[in-house]
């Protein structure tokens, strides 16, 4: 059933998109990038699962199997979980920057209400 | 009367006061059409049972043989994909000197053109022996005491004891990561370990404990010298094999502590990148807390510095 991961992953990927659109608070708006940004490491995980699979570490294999049952067993899948690394790098370079403008905008405007912030505004 | 105006004051400064909604009747529906589009999406996915890919299965094919480790998400990061998580990592990079840019504080009003320094050493050339001005005394104990009052101040004695049996513990638990894991571990999680460990001395001892440390101006070489070891790893490859991030070091036996060869000393490199990156972005938004913009009707706000935004 891991078609619920995959329904969950999407679930919340939908409120961190709705939190960007819909909420003027930079704060929430945020916190909606994270929300995001975490959906895609649920995903990223989820696919990587298999079922009755072991993990992709060649150090100890399983009671009565040798390395090379696990190099060609069923183990998770080991890119997809780099690549859930990758995006936790990166999430967490975007949070920072993003956080620091807010706070910027917040100094400036004295709000973080997103209308407040009008030096753009043509 | 405005919605300001229906505010009490000591809410009417809240930064969050009055951030609601936008458009949630136009968001709201544009959001859950995406969300089915999302959905058909996600169950056309490969699910549980499926076969294992043709990249993955080769990556756990070549893991021992070519680059010598036995953790194969570890000889992923540094080894098949080396060169994306060179990319990740000058990702970062570039966040941290973002993020360095944007808090820099607001120079000095007197120090625009360096009067005030020119001031000082005229002083001293021409009349070195006449005593400083009341006024300019008190100038100098305020912006002291402005100083101190951001800095962290220590906790209490239990909390100090309790940090200082733990740090040791936590640092060399941290770098194993990096080392040992399963030889060549993550220089990613060690490096936040290393950032949160240099935290909790700031958080439990005060910025007296950590101010000799935490400078831009030391932790930034660091930081550089780190992704000059990955730069010149990726260079060494391509001149020695032709590839970028090929292994160019003798592949030691598999979970020993020179496992790995490369990958060794990019992980440990990545540590220290990532170690330092996330210590430059969290100090630099600590100390972006006085830097607001004065408003007009701050009744003698002392606490805000003049000038224009940033």
């Amino acid at each position: 059933m891991i078609v619920a991961n995959y329904v969950a992953a999407g679930c919340v990927f939908c409120i961190g998109l709705f939190a960007v659109v819909a909420r003027r608070d930079l704060i929430k708006i945020v916190m909606g990038l994270s929300l995001m940004e975490a959906s895609t490491y649920l995903l990223l995980v989820s696919m990587a699962y298999r079922r009755g699979a072991t993990a992709p570490l060649l150090s100890n294999p399983p009671s009565g199997e040798s390395q090379q049952d696990v190099v060609h067993g069923t183990v998770s899948d080991p890119v997809l979980q780099n690549f859930c690394l990758t995006a936790i790098v990166i999430g967490i370079a975007v949070t920072a920057v993003f956080l620091t403008l807010v706070v910027r905008v917040a100094q400036h405007y004295r709000s973080v209400d997103a209308a407040d912030a009008t030096a753009l505004r043509g | 009367m405005t919605s300001d105006d229906r505010l009490s004051p000591g809410l009417r400064h809240e930064p969050h006061v009055r951030a609601g909604w936008h458009r949630p009747w136009l968001g709201g529906p544009l959001v859950l059409a995406l969300g089915v589009i999302i959905l058909i999406g996600l169950l056309a996915l490969p699910r549980e049972n499926a076969a294992l890919p043709v990249i993955a299965r080769h990556a756990m094919e070549i893991a021992i043989p070519v680059w010598g480790q036995a953790e194969v998400v570890s000889e992923i990061v540094y080894g098949s994909r080396g060169f994306d998580t060179f990319g990740e990592t000058f990702l970062l990079l570039g966040a941290v000197v973002v993020v360095l840019t944007l808090s820099r504080p607001r120079e000095p009003r007197s120090e625009y053109v360096g009067e005030a320094s020119e001031g000082h050493a005229e002083q001293c050339r021409l009349d070195p022996d006449e005593p400083e001005s009341s006024d300019e005394r008190r100038a100098r104990r305020a912006e002291s005491g402005e100083e101190s009052e951001t800095r962290r101040v220590r906790m209490s004695i239990v909390v100090r004891v309790a940090v200082r049996t733990a740090v040791p513990l936590l640092a060399v638990a941290s770098v194993y990561t990096a080392v040992w894991g399963y030889t060549p571990g993550g220089g990613f999680p060690a490096g936040a370990a290393v950032a949160g460990v240099v935290l909790l001395v700031y958080v439990a001892l005060g910025h007296r404990a950590v101010r000799r440390v935490v400078r831009t101006t030391v932790v930034e070489p660091v930081e550089l010298a780190g992704a000059a070891v990955i730069v010149a790893l990726g260079v060494a490859g391509i001149v020695i094999h032709g590839s970028m991030f090929a292994n160019v070091l003798p592949l030691a036996q598999p979970l020993t502590i020179l496992a790995g060869g490369n990958a060794q000393l990019y992980s440990g490199a990545e540590m220290v990148e990532v170690a330092t990156g996330l210590i430059i972005v969290i100090f630099s938004l600590l100390g972006m807390g006085r830097d607001w913009t004065i408003r007009d009707d701050d009744p003698g706000d002392d606490s805000t510095t003049p000038g224009q935004g940033t």
